[in-house]
Formats: C-alpha cells, sequence, structure tokens
C-alpha cells in the first residue's frame, strides 16, 4: 500500500485496516492479554538517550516508552492530540500564556511524585536551551508559573501562536524529573543514559552492542496498562538481518523501515508476519534538493526551474521508493491536515522545456554536450537519499549539467553541507513535524549562523519570505496563519530556494500476534501502553 | 613431466586476462555511452531483453555496460597501484640495501612500521581521510603494499653490491646513486616483479572492497560498488550481486594465474640458461 497521500485516502486505509482487524475478532473475540515480552529491532544505540534534550526519532523510539510528552499525537483526538501528562491545555487571547492542567496521582520511576515543578523545571531548563527543536519554539518562554501542584501557566515575552504550542505538544514536552536534575549539569546527567520517567514502562538495563530492556511500570498512572511485562530492543545495525531474523521469530517487530522496501513484497507474504505503513503521519520526511545559491549559476531562477524541470518524481516514487512514498508538491507535506495547500505552481517532468530554460538562461551546452559542472552530496542517512543521488545524476546529464558526486560519512556531510558550505547541490531528508514553524521554515530563512544542522545553508536570501515567515510566528488567529502558510509554500515553489521531490513514511514489519499497532500518528516513537501479544 | 598441466593454468590465465583486457580497452565500444546512465526498466532480469541480456539493477542501469566499465577501474587501479607500490618498493628497497648502515636501519623500521598495520585498514583510513576518488584510492593501495617488493629489492641488492661488476663501477668512479640505480637495480628487478601479479591480483581486490563499503569513487562504475548496491535486494534480485562478484573472482585468478606463469617461465629459463 502506498503511503497515505491525502485526506481521504486516509479515510479509506484507516477503514481498510479497520476492517482488516476486525474480522479476526468477529471470528473469536479478542481481549487483549496481559504480559508477554515483545522484541523490537533497533537499529542504532543514541549517545542520549535523554528525548528533552535530543528531540529526534531515534532516541523516542526507545526513551518514548520511559519519558511522557504532555500530550501525544491521535488520529481522533481534538487537533489530534490525546492527554498524556496534561489532562487540558488552554491558551489565551493575547498569546501570551498557554495553561496546563496536569494529571493527578502520577509517580516517577523511583517514587517521587509528580508536580507541575517538573514542567516548569523541564520547560526552562531543559527544552529551552538545550534542546535542538525547543530553541525554536520555546525562545520567547519567560517564565513558568505554578499557582498549584497541578497546574502550570507558561508565560511568553511575545505573542506565540497557540497552535504552534499544540503542534509541538508530542515531539518537544518530554518531561524530565526535576529532583534528579536541579542542581546538576544537565547534559552530562547519569540519567541522560539510564532515564527515569513517568512512562508506562521502566529503564530496566542497557547491554551495549546487545539490547536495551524496559520493564513493566506497575505503578502507571493508567492503572490498566501497560499490557506487555517487557520490551526487548534487540540491536540489529545490518538492515538484512532484521528481516531474518523477523522470518526466524527472534523478533516480533521491526520499525521505521529496519527491512529493506526491496524486501517488503517478498517478507509481506510470509505467514504470520504483516506490512504495515500506518503510524507514521506525524513524522513525514521529505525528500529535499538543497541548493547553494551563492553558485551564480543557481543564483539564476531559470537553471532551479530547470532542474525541477528535469526531475521525475513519479520515477522518484515508483523506483527508489517502490511506491512507499507520495510525489511532493512545496515544503509541506500532503498528508498535513492543516497547513497543506495545492495551490503552488507544479514543475512538471519535462527535459525539453528545463533544456530550454537552461538555453535562455544563458549557459549553452558546450562542445561536449555539457552546460557547465557541479557537485553533487547526497546525504548518507538513508539508502533512497544515496540512491536518489544517483538518479539526481542522470536526470542533471539529460539537460547538459555535469553532476560530480562526493560521497561523506554522515559527521563529513554535516561539516560540508552546513558548516563548510562545500557543496552545489545537496541531497536532504528533513523532517515535517505538524507545523511550519517548528522544522520547515528554518529550511528557507535567511540570517541563520553556520552549522546548524537541517537549516538554509545555502546562502539564500529572500526578504519577502523572511518577512511572511516573520509574520506568521507571531500571528495567533488560526485560519490567518494557515492563510500566510499557505502563501509560504507558494512563494517556496515559486522561488525554489530548494526543491522538494517526494515526502515519504516509514514502513514496520511485525508478526501478526502483535497487537494494537500503529494506533497513532508517532506510534513507532509513543508509549505502547496498549500494545500486547496473542499468546 | 609437468609442464603441460602447469602451462595449461598459465593459458587460461593469459585467456581471461586477455579477455579482461580487450574488453577494458574496447568498453567504450561494446556499450556505448555514461554506463551509469537509466536505460530501461528497473530489476529487469538476465536474458529477459536482448537489449540488456544480464538484466538492469535498481535504478535501470544496464548491467552489461556496468560490468565492462568496471573492468576498466578495476583493471586501472590495479595497475596502477602495482606500479606505484613497485616504484616505491624498489627505490627503498634498493637505498636500503646499496647504503647500508644507519639508512638501512631507518628505512626498514619504516618498512616495518607499515608491514604491522594491517594494509586493508591502512587504505581504508587513508581514504576517509582524503575523500574518495581514483587517484586517492591508487596511493592508498600503493601504500600498503609497497613493503614486500622493499624488502625483496633490500635482499637482492645486499646480494649484487658484492658482486665484481659493482666493484668495478666503483674503481672508475661512478657515483654511489648512479651505481644504485643504474647498475644494481636492474639486476635487482626479476624477482621484485615477480610480485606484480600477486600485487595487482590483491589491489582489485582492495578496491572492490573499499567500493563495497561505499569508499570507491561514485561517478564510476566499480564492481565493489555493484555488488554492495546489490546485497539490498539479495533475496529477491541476487544476480545483481551474484554476476559482478563472478567478474572479480575471474579477473583475480586470471591475473594470478597470469603472473605465476610468467615467473615459471622466467624462472625455468635462468633454469636451463
Amino acid at each position: 500500500m502506498p503511503i497515505i497521500a491525502n485526506r481521504r485516502q486516509l479515510l479509506m486505509g484507516s477503514a481498510m485496516l479497520l476492517a482488516s482487524t476486525a474480522l479476526p475478532n468477529i471470528a473469536r473475540a479478542q481481549e487483549p492479554t496481559k504480559g508477554g515480552r515483545l522484541v523490537v529491532a533497533a537499529d542504532s544505540e543514541p549517545r542520549n538517550l535523554n528525548p528533552a534534550i535530543v528531540a529526534s526519532n531515534g532516541v523516542f523510539f526507545i526513551s518514548s516508552k520511559v519519558i511522557e510528552p504532555l500530550a501525544e499525537s491521535s488520529y481522533e483526538g481534538k487537533d489530534g492530540l490525546e492527554p498524556r501528562l496534561a489532562t487540558s491545555w488552554e491558551g489565551s487571547e493575547d498569546g501570551k500564556t498557554v495553561s496546563f492542567k496536569l494529571r493527578e496521582g502520577v509517580t516517577w520511576h523511583d517514587g517521587k511524585p509528580f508536580t507541575a515543578k517538573d514542567v516548569a523545571f523541564s520547560a526552562l531548563q531543559v527544552w529551552k536551551p538545550l534542546q535542538n527543536l525547543g530553541r525554536v519554539v520555546f525562545k520567547d518562554l519567560e517564565a513558568v508559573d505554578t499557582p498549584d501542584e497541578h497546574t502550570a501557566i507558561f508565560r511568553f515575552a511575545k505573542p506565540t501562536p497557540f497552535q504552534l504550542i499544540r503542534n509541538a505538544l508530542p515531539a518537544l514536552t518530554s518531561v524530565v524529573p526535576a529532583h534528579l536534575y536541579e542542581g546538576t549539569d544537565i547534559e552530562a546527567n547519569p540519567a541522560n543514559n539510564k532515564p527515569v520517567g513517568t512512562g508506562p514502562f521502566t529503564f530496566a538495563e542497557h547491554k551495549p552492542g546487545e539490547f536495551y530492556r524496559l520493564a513493566r511500570n506497575e505503578n502507571y498512572w493508567d492503572k490498566s496498562k501497560p499490557l506487555l511485562d517487557e520490551i526487548i530492543y534487540r540491536v540489529l545495525p545490518d538492515r538484512a538481518a532484521a528481516a531474518g531474523a523477523l522470518e526466524a521469530e527472534e523478533i516480533q517487530l521491526a520499525a521505521f523501515s529496519a527491512v529493506p522496501l526491496a524486501d517488503l513484497t517478498r517478507i509481506g507474504k510470509e505467514d504470520g508476519i504483516t506490512v504495515i505503513t500506518k503510524g507514521y503521519e506525524a513524522l513525514t520526511y521529505q525528500l529535499v534538493v538543497e541548493i547553494n545559491h551563492r553558485r551564480k549559476e543557481l543564483a539564476d531562477l531559470k537553471v532551479r526551474q530547470a532542474i525541477a524541470h528535469a526531475i521525475d518524481k513519479k520515477f522518484v516514487v515508483d523506483t527508489i521508493f517502490l511506491g512507499y512514498a507520495a510525489p511532493a508538491t512545496g515544503p509541506v507535506p500532503a498528508n498535513d491536515k492543516q497547513f497543506y495547500t495545492t495551490d503552488v505552481p507544479a514543475y512538471a517532468f519535462d527535459t525539453a522545456k528545463a533544456n530550454a530554460l537552461l538555453d535562455e538562461a544563458g549557459y549553452p551546452k558546450g562542445a561536449n554536450g555539457t552546460r557547465f559542472a557541479l557537485k553533487l552530496l547526497p546525504a548518507p542517512y538513508f539508502n533512497e537519499t544515496k540512491q536518489f543521488g544517483d538518479y539526481l545524476r542522470q536526470a542533471l546529464a539529460k539537460i547538459g549539467i555535469d553532476a560530480q558526486i562526493v560521497n561523506n560519512d554522515a559527521a563529513a556531510h554535516q561539516k560540508a553541507v552546513y558548516t563548510d558550505h562545500d557543496f552545489d547541490l545537496a541531497v536532504a531528508p528533513p523532517v515535517f513535524r505538524g507545523d511550519p514553524a517548528i522544522s520547515t521554515t528554518i529550511l528557507v530563512q535567511s540570517g541563520l549562523p553556520d552549522g546548524v544542522p537541517f537549516s538554509n545553508q545555502g546562502g539564500y536570501k529572500n526578504e519577502r519570505l523572511d518577512a511572511l515567515i516573520a509574520e506568521a510566528a507571531g500571528t495567533l488567529d488560526e485560519a490567518k496563519r494557515v492563510a500566510l502558510y499557505h502563501d509560504f509554500q507558494k512563494q517556496v515553489v515559486e522561488d525554489l530556494p530548494l526543491i522538494n521531490v517526494a515526502d515519504w513514511g516509514f514502513t514496520s514489519v511485525a508478526r501478526t500476534s502483535v497487537k494494537n499497532l500503529a494506533n497513532n500518528p508517532r506510534w513507532a516513537v509513543s508509549g505502547w501502553a496498549d500494545t500486547w501479544l496473542e499468546q | 613431466m609437468k609442464r603441460p598441466v602447469r602451462s595449461l593454468s598459465g593459458m587460461v590465465g593469459i585467456a581471461i586476462l586477455a579477455a579482461l583486457v580487450l574488453v577494458a580497452v574496447f568498453a567504450p565500444l561494446i556499450s556505448p555511452g555514461d554506463p551509469l546512465a537509466i536505460t530501461a526498466r528497473p530489476l529487469l532480469p538476465p536474458l529477459a531483453d536482448w537489449a540488456h541480456p544480464l538484466g538492469t539493477d535498481r535504478l535501470g542501469r544496464d548491467l552489461v555496460a556496468g560490468l565492462v566499465h568496471g573492468a576498466r577501474t578495476s583493471l586501472a587501479v590495479g595497475l596502477a597501484a602495482a606500479v606505484a607500490s613497485l616504484m616505491i618498493g624498489s627505490i627503498i628497497g634498493t637505498l636500503a640495501g646499496f647504503l647500508g648502515g644507519w639508512t638501512d636501519e631507518a628505512l626498514m623500521r619504516v618498512t616495518d612500521a607499515f608491514q604491522t598495520v594491517p594494509g586493508f585498514l591502512l587504505a581504508l583510513a587513508f581514504v576517509s581521510v582524503a575523500g574518495p576518488s581514483l587517484p586517492v584510492i591508487v596511493l592508498a593501495i600503493a601504500l600498503s603494499a609497497w613493503t614486500g617488493p622493499a624488502r625483496v629489492a633490500r635482499a637482492e641488492v645486499l646480494s649484487l653490491r658484492e658482486r665484481d661488476f659493482v666493484a668495478s663501477a666503483r674503481v672508475i668512479g661512478m657515483h654511489p646513486l648512479e651505481i644504485a640505480f643504474r647498475e644494481i637495480l636492474p639486476n635487482a628487478l626479476p624477482p621484485v616483479l615477480a610480485l606484480s601479479s600477486v600485487i595487482v591480483a590483491a589491489a582489485i581486490l582492495t578496491e572492490a572492497a573499499l567500493s563495497f563499503l561505499g569508499l570507491g569513487d561514485p561517478n564510476r562504475v566499480t564492481w565493489g560498488g555493484m555488488i554492495a548496491e546489490g546485497r539490498a535486494v539479495l533475496r529477491s534480485a541476487p544476480y545483481l550481486s551474484i554476476i559482478p562478484g563472478i567478474a572479480l573472482v575471474l579477473a583475480v585468478l586470471g591475473v594470478y594465474l597470469a603472473g605465476e606463469a610468467t615467473v615459471e617461465r622466467a624462472a625455468r629459463r635462468v633454469g636451463h640458461a
């Protein structure tokens, strides 16, 4: 099944999923059973497991079961949210305060009670100064008032859209215990590697290179949960190994596309194994061509348009992503329900037009058929980004641009692109996180310091776009804010500071005995309190 | 008595090597254009379409084009690395053997240092620091392969430098370096050259391993790179890894057998003389 591309398909997709899980239910009414051990493939061992500092999927995958956010993403909930540590949230008219009612009767894994003090500490001492994403969203957070133990009132120096704060709740608001972090060097605190939280599972042990073990939290605030006794993350860095381990029933779940796309059709036919594309809607990755506008050829809009016309998005989706992706129209993916607009210019795949644009721009083909040469740096993080690099080189050759690929490891790639700006074109996989202000506008905004990863380091400067981004960041009215972001998408696609090629989610492959899979849009990085195993 | 058998394996080696060289030299004629160009439906199996007899890879690139142009890369790297390491090795070995004393000590300790580091690790480290491009890869392989020729050259020079023709060269007042490189080195070369087939074969394998790990030149087709790309679809399209793998085995075997045969022939000639 291809990734869900629009709302109707989403509904159809969920209806189909409902139907497929409902059938066995009718045949044999299945009550969730308690107990059992879920074994999951993990492809990396993050150095820091504190999601309040490192809000990234690799960290969340393990620590979201231990440390909870104020609210989690939801398919049905109001504004796409459902309560976790906060039970309700409300923004003021002037956009300067947001009040949270916190859950009562919650205790940390070490037995201490959870109070508003923990939220205030996490917000002011961790999210705002230390967190990769919180630095942007909470930059104007001044104070957090705690009138009683279960109320936290966030005060902002400047009006901050409530919509943005809401959209940031699932990924940016992991609450850590103040009593363990207060007065210590937060970034070097031992609890970063042995997290203590309020979540459904406690962190039991980590054997480097082998496994992580999370154990059932007997005192979880939702008394009927969690259903599993323990979760084991087996470290399997080799992607081919995950598929084999699933077939041998050594593991029951491989998330985040741990099984290579090319293997999905084959493994999906095996008995007792299902392939699931749901549960990643709030973690959409975007395949983007980053452009260095310092290169005189690339500073010319016609050249950028020509490159956009030279890319066959259908080929990319069908061949590189084997259908598990959707062609992108602009900087917001189509599966976002709040901000997406189709009202943007389209660049159809048209090599003749691309060649004509380059002729017009004053770059005729030389004797050897090339107009100019470029340095192309594909990001090494995914197989797909590397393959797209190979494809882009061929697509550019057809319009007379000789792209020379430079391969680097992850660290060298980040340095070359984001610090040294030693690239002409780069292939990047930024993530859309539910609101353009979280990690999307930064891709085109000017005036950022060198070295900020996944940001505009291509030297692009467009005052009109900068003004629009600033205006949207301070606009409180939600309809107006959405309209501004529609305009943002249109302007980005018109001026092409970067080229969005495709949007993709991940796939999970699981044994059919694992139940309650993929029941929220960030499922792989949520708490798994209601996940259970058929015995 | 053993001669026919030996020459048979030699013949096979030479035949493989000749075929390989022909393919590499005429690659642009056999499959014109950029071998990395996307020319057909992706994952076309072998023998399904005569325009692409060995099929296509995940992006629709022709496997024959990849093999043919990959032969060029493999041979070029193998030969260049062998030439470079033989040159470095014989110069250092000759100097060490001829000059003796402290120079010998110093040069041989440096050789020891290079020999103690596993050759592949050294190449890996060098390429990942300097960035993958063909000259860097050649240099990286040469860096780990020059020690063998250096030791052999030194041993030869040690036995040659006491001979009469060296003494007479000294008597007529030749410069010591001239004696070393014009009188001794040419006589010390044959046993050093005998190492070349081993070095070429090892260099082809090292290049393939580097490309397999993603440290090859990404703008060229390499067999190692083809095997690595095929790995992701090993279960559904194993031919993508197996075919370049066979090519690699044949190339290494061919070079080795041909080298062995020439060395034996040379040895026999010396023996008869």
